[in-house]
């Protein structure tokens, strides 16, 4: 591109358009973050399905594999930040509400491990148990321990909001169809038996996450062929 | 009356990196030379004269051990962005 060439007003126009046009268009995330997320969340809600329905156990807990994909995200994000080239306005705030969301899901786990044992001390303190009671008689009553119903029904929820933004903002269409189906797949889990909650969560990782991790990853490589 | 365009905007590679850094909150130095197709002497040149102007802010720092050179627009470059594709509106305006 010459540098002093004389334009025509039309020409600048056309040049201003076309510029932020490729600045706009230029950067494609990786993808391995999305992929990372998809298949280890999907792999921990389908074994605990499979765990829960056909009652065995893998002798620890599956849910580890989620804490330990933190570290391996920790590396995806360092190299990615050193190979950008170009920062994006929105990129931060994006940043930020996947940081959120990973801060929330602690929150809910959290609140899943500690709610229970305290209501069950405060209720015994004032005197009264929960119990399952058998209408038909046909089994003793039982003392049960306080549970959030459907618990994992709130994760399913929480997969779709940091998705739909990501689409929204980054105007990524897998993400934003992703981002409704799991809003879908919520509504369903709160009508379903809470083992099947596992099955859709499984669901909803796999098309918030893993499918469009698996488009950004061609995308990005398609961009890096071009580059060669 | 007609105001003036801005000679350091009104150039074919400036008026192309400060397009480009208008949309972005930062770009190196290589992502602005493969973007406008210019060569690294050209754009180091005109880049120089935009830091000049103020109307980018150039960071140069060393990253992987490679010098890494990071370009950014400032407020007065975004201001006279503004200014100059107001001025083409209204020449547009009167040509059309």
């Amino acid at each position: 591109m010459a540098d002093e060439k004389k334009m025509t007003e039309q020409e600048s126009l056309d040049l201003i358009t076309n510029m932020i046009r490729k600045a706009k268009g230029s950067y494609h995330e990786t993808g391995i973050g999305s992929l990372l997320w998809g298949t280890v969340v999907a792999i921990a809600s389908f074994l605990t399905y499979f765990q829960r329905t056909y009652d065995f156990n893998i002798g620890f807990d599956i849910w580890l594999i989620v804490l330990a994909a933190i570290i391996p995200q920790i590396v995806i994000s360092v190299r990615e930040k050193r190979s950008t080239q170009v920062k994006k306005y929105e990129d931060d705030a994006l940043n930020t509400v996947w940081l959120v969301f990973g801060i929330s899901i602690f929150g809910l786990n959290f609140y899943q491990s500690i709610v229970p044992g305290v209501t069950a001390d405060i209720i015994q303190q004032e005197g009264w148990q929960m119990t399952k009671n058998y209408l038909d008689g046909s089994k003793p009553d039982e003392i049960l321990k306080p549970f959030p119903p459907s618990f994992y029904s709130l994760f399913i929820l929480l997969y779709a909001f940091p998705t739909l933004v990501t689409g929204i903002v980054k105007q990524f269409k897998p993400m934003l169809f992703g981002a409704i189906i799991a809003y879908g797949l919520f509504i369903c889990s709160c009508f379903t038996r809470s083992e099947y909650d596992w099955l859709l969560g499984g669901a909803a990782a796999i098309i918030c996450w893993f499918i469009p991790g698996i488009i950004l990853r061609r995308k990005y490589l398609a961009q890096q062929r071009k580059h060669v | 009356m007609f105001k003036e365009l801005d000679p350091i905007l009104h150039s074919q590679l400036r008026l192309a990196v400060v397009s480009l850094l208008i949309g972005v909150k930062e770009a190196e130095f290589t992502f602005i030379r493969e973007k406008t197709n210019a060569t690294a002497g050209n754009l180091s040149v005109q880049v120089q004269k935009l830091k000049d102007a103020g109307y980018i802010e150039v960071t140069k720092q060393f990253k992987d051990n490679y010098p890494q050179t990071t370009c950014k627009i400032t407020p007065k470059g975004i201001e006279a962005f503004e200014a100059y594709v107001q001025a083409l509106q209204q020449y547009l305006k009167v040509g059309g």
